[in-house]
C-alpha cells in the first residue's frame, strides 16, 4: 500500500508541475502589457515603468517561472493587480465560505443520489428507473447558475419559504445560516445528483450481474448480506471516482451559483478580477482549484484501492 | 506459399493472375463492406427514430435552430429597439413581459439564440476534430509519444474549464496578438478557448477507442502488408471508430452549451447588446430579490429546454451505438 501511494502520489506531483507549466505558458501564449491595460494608453510613461517594476514584469521568462513555482511551495503568489494586497491574502478568506457551501452541497446531495442509484438499479428498467435516470440526465445537463436562478424565483420570491440573497449577517448562527445557504446548496446538489446517481445505478448492476455475487447468493446468504458485502462495496468504486471528479467541477459550477445568490465566495473575488484585469489572482485562482481537484481524485484513488485488494496489489508493483 | 511465388522470377504469370484476381474481388469485397455499413447505417437510424427523447430532443433542438436562422424576421418586436415601458410583467401584449430598458423579452428569447448555437457547436466541432488527431495518434503509437502526451492530457484535464475560461479571456481581450490578428470578436475568441479546452477530453475518448482497434488483426495485418502508419490510422482505423467520434462530439455539443452560457453569465463569453440567455440573466438577476421574475425565468427556460434537448439526443446515440 505504501509504495502504491508513494507512486500515486510522485505522479500527481508530476501533473501538478506540468499544469501549473501550462497556465504559466498561456500569459506567454497571449502576450499582453497588463500595465498599459489597466493605467489606459493616457497614463504616464513613469506610471507604467512602475507599475512594471513593481509586480516584476520587467523580470524574464525563468524568473517569473520560478517564482510561480516557489509560490506553490510558500504560497507567495506576488501580488494583485487591483488591491496591490498579496494575491493569497486576496482569496484565502473567500475560499472557506467557498469550502462551506460544497460541503453543504455535497451532505445533501451524497446519500440522496447513493440511495436513488440503488432503487434505480433494483427496479431497472421499470418505470421508477427510467423516471431516476431521466431525472439525473436533466438535471445534470442544465448549468449551475440556471438551476439556481429558478430555484431562487420559485422557492425564494414566490414562496418566500428560504433567502434568494445569500448574504449573511455578521453572528447568524450556524443553524440560522441554513436559510441563507440552502437554495445555493441546493442548486448544486441539483447537478451532481445526476452524475451520482448514473454511476452509482452502473456501478450497482455491473455488480450484480457479476460472477461473485452470483456465487454469494448461491452459497445461501441473506440478500441483505448480498448487497452489503458484495454488491455495495463493488458499486461504490466507479461512484467515489465520479464523485471525486464532480469535487473538480464543483469549483467550476460554484462560481455560477454563488454569483445568482450574491454569496462572498471565490466568485466575489474572482468578477473582481475579471473586472479589474487582475491576472495574477485570476492565475492562482486556477491553480488552486486545479489543486483541489487533484487532492479529490487522489484520495478517491487511494480509498478505492483501499476498498479492493486487487487494486492495491496489482498497482504497487 | 503464394508470397514465394510472387518473389520469385519465373512466377510472374501467376502473380499477375492472382493480383488481377485480387483485383476483380476487391470491388466485391468494398461493395459488400460498403453495403453492410450502409445497412448498420440504416439499422441504428431506425433504432434511433424508436426512442422517444431523441423524438422530442430533436424536436426541440430544431426549433431552437430555427429560431437562430430566422427568429429575426418574425418576432413581433425589434428585440434590440429600447421602449420606456421598463420591466412590464407578461401580458398580451408583451408575453414575456419587458426588460430593464423596455425591450420585448419574448422577441429577445426567440433571437437569443443565435450566437450560442453559432458559438458552442463550432467549438465542439473543432475540438473533436483536434481531440481525434491527438488521440489517434496517443492511442497508435503507444509507448514515449503516449505516455508524454498522457500527461499533458492528464494536467489539461484537472483545469476547471469555467475557471480557465475567465482567465484565458481576460488575458485574451487584451492581448495584442490577437488584436493584430483580427480575432477582436468575442465569439471567436470564445469558441477557440473552449475548443482548446475540449481538446483533451476528446483525446482520452479517442485514444481509449484506437487501443482497442490497434491490435486487432486487421489492423496487424496492414501493417505486415507495410502500410504506413498514416494509412492505418485514416483508412483502417479511423472507420472503425466513427462511432464513439459521433458519441463524443454530441455529449461535447452539450458540454459546449453549458460551458459558453456560464461564460456569458459571467461576463466573459458573449458580449452585449446581444440578446444572448446567459447575458440576459446576468443583467437582470439584481432586481430579481425585488419580485421582477420574468426577465430571469424566461431566459432560464430557453437555457434548460435547450440544453436537456441536446443531451436527450446524445444519450440515445450513445444508447443506440453502444447495442
Amino acid at each position: 500500500m505504501t509504495k502504491y501511494i508513494v507512486k500515486r502520489v510522485l505522479l500527481s506531483l508530476v501533473t501538478l508541475w506540468l499544469l501549473v507549466t501550462i497556465v504559466f505558458l498561456m500569459s506567454w501564449a497571449l502576450p499582453s502589457d497588463p500595465a498599459r491595460a489597466i493605467l489606459g494608453p493616457f497614463a504616464d510613461e513613469k506610471l507604467v515603468e512602475d507599475f512594471r517594476e513593481t509586480f516584476g514584469l520587467n523580470d524574464g521568462f525563468f524568473e517569473q517561472y520560478f517564482r510561480l513555482l516557489k509560490g506553490l511551495v510558500t504560497f507567495d503568489f506576488g501580488l494583485s493587480y487591483g488591491t496591490k494586497q498579496p494575491v493569497w491574502d486576496v482569496l484565502a478568506p473567500t475560499l472557506w465560505r467557498t469550502a462551506k457551501l460544497a460541503t453543504l452541497a455535497m451532505i445533501i446531495t451524497t446519500p440522496i443520489s447513493i440511495f436513488a442509484g440503488l432503487i434505480a438499479a433494483k427496479f431497472r428498467d421499470r418505470r421508477l428507473d427510467r423516471g431516476i435516470v431521466l431525472t439525473g440526465l436533466a438535471t445534470s445537463s442544465i448549468p449551475e447558475f440556471v438551476t439556481g436562478t429558478l430555484l431562487a424565483v420559485v422557492f425564494g420570491v414566490k414562496l418566500g419559504w428560504f433567502k434568494a440573497v445569500a448574504i449573511i449577517p455578521e453572528g447568524t448562527p450556524p443553524l440560522q445560516q441554513l436559510d441563507y445557504l440552502f437554495l445555493p446548496a441546493l442548486a448544486l446538489a441539483v447537478v451532481y445528483f445526476g452524475y451520482i446517481a448514473r454511476m452509482m445505478r452502473a456501478g450497482t448492476i455491473q455488480a450484480m450481474d457479476s460472477d461473485y455475487t452470483r456465487t454469494a447468493a448461491m452459497k445461501g446468504l441473506s440478500s441483505s448480506q448480498v448487497m452489503r458485502k458484495h454488491v455495495l462495496r463493488n458499486a461504490m468504486a466507479p461512484t467515489i471516482t465520479v464523485m471525486s471528479v464532480q469535487i473538480g467541477y464543483l469549483v467550476s459550477g460554484i462560481v455560477g451559483v454563488e454569483v445568482v445568490f450574491n454569496y462572498p465566495g471565490f466568485s466575489q473575488a474572482l468578477l473582481i478580477a475579471v473586472k479589474q484585469k487582475d491576472l495574477p489572482v485570476l492565475q492562482v485562482a486556477v491553480i488552486i482549484s486545479a489543486l483541489v481537484y487533484m487532492v479529490a481524485t487522489l484520495v478517491a484513488d487511494l480509498i478505492i484501492a483501499w476498498l479492493n485488494p486487487r487494486i492495491r496489489l496489482d498497482m504497487g508493483n | 506459399m503464394e508470397l514465394d511465388d510472387i518473389n520469385s522470377e519465373t512466377a510472374i504469370e501467376p502473380a499477375m493472375q492472382s493480383s488481377s484476381m485480387m483485383i476483380d474481388a476487391a470491388p466485391n469485397l468494398l461493395q459488400q463492406s460498403l453495403a453492410e455499413r450502409k445497412q448498420a447505417r440504416k439499422e441504428r437510424w431506425r433504432l434511433l427514430r424508436r426512442r422517444p427523447g431523441f423524438i422530442i430532443g430533436a424536436v426541440i433542438v430544431a426549433f431552437w435552430v430555427f429560431c437562430a436562422a430566422f427568429a429575426q424576421y418574425i418576432v413581433p418586436y425589434d428585440p434590440f429597439d429600447d421602449r420606456d415601458k421598463r420591466h412590464m410583467p407578461p401580458s398580451a401584449d408583451h408575453w414575456f413581459g419587458t426588460d430593464q430598458t423596455g425591450r420585448d423579452i419574448f422577441s429577445r428569447v426567440l433571437t437569443g439564440a443565435r450566437d450560442i448555437l453559432l458559438v458552442a457547436p463550432i467549438a465542439a466541432v473543432l475540438a473533436v476534430i483536434m481531440g481525434t488527431l491527438l488521440g489517434m495518434i496517443m492511442g497508435y503509437f503507444r509507448g514515449w509519444t503516449d505516455n508524454v502526451l498522457s500527461r499533458f492530457v492528464e494536467a489539461f484535464l484537472a483545469l476547471p474549464v469555467v475557471l480557465v475560461g475567465l482567465y484565458v479571456l481576460t488575458l485574451a481581450a487584451q492581448s495584442d496578438l490577437l488584436t493584430t490578428i483580427s480575432f477582436n470578436s468575442r465569439n471567436i475568441l470564445v469558441i477557440y478557448v473552449v475548443a482548446v479546452l475540449f481538446t483533451p477530453i476528446v483525446a482520452r475518448t479517442v485514444r481509449a477507442a484506437v487501443q482497442g482497434e490497434r491490435d486487432l488483426d486487421y489492423v496487424v495485418s496492414a501493417r505486415l502488408r507495410g502500410e504506413s502508419s498514416m494509412f492505418i490510422m485514416t483508412r483502417e482505423i479511423f472507420p472503425n471508430v466513427t462511432g464513439p467520434i459521433i458519441v463524443e462530439l454530441t455529449v461535447r455539443i452539450g458540454y459546449a452549451i453549458f460551458t459558453v452560457a456560464t461564460l456569458s453569465f459571467l461576463g466573459v463569453g458573449i458580449q452585449p447588446p446581444s440578446p444572448d440567455w446567459g447575458l440576459a440573466i446576468s443583467d437582470e438577476r439584481a432586481v430579481l430579490a425585488a419580485g421582477i421574475w420574468w426577465p430571469v425565468t424566461f431566459n432560464a427556460l430557453a437555457i434548460i429546454t435547450l440544453v436537456v434537448a441536446v443531451n436527450l439526443i446524445a444519450d440515445s446515440i450513445q444508447a443506440v451505438y453502444q447495442k
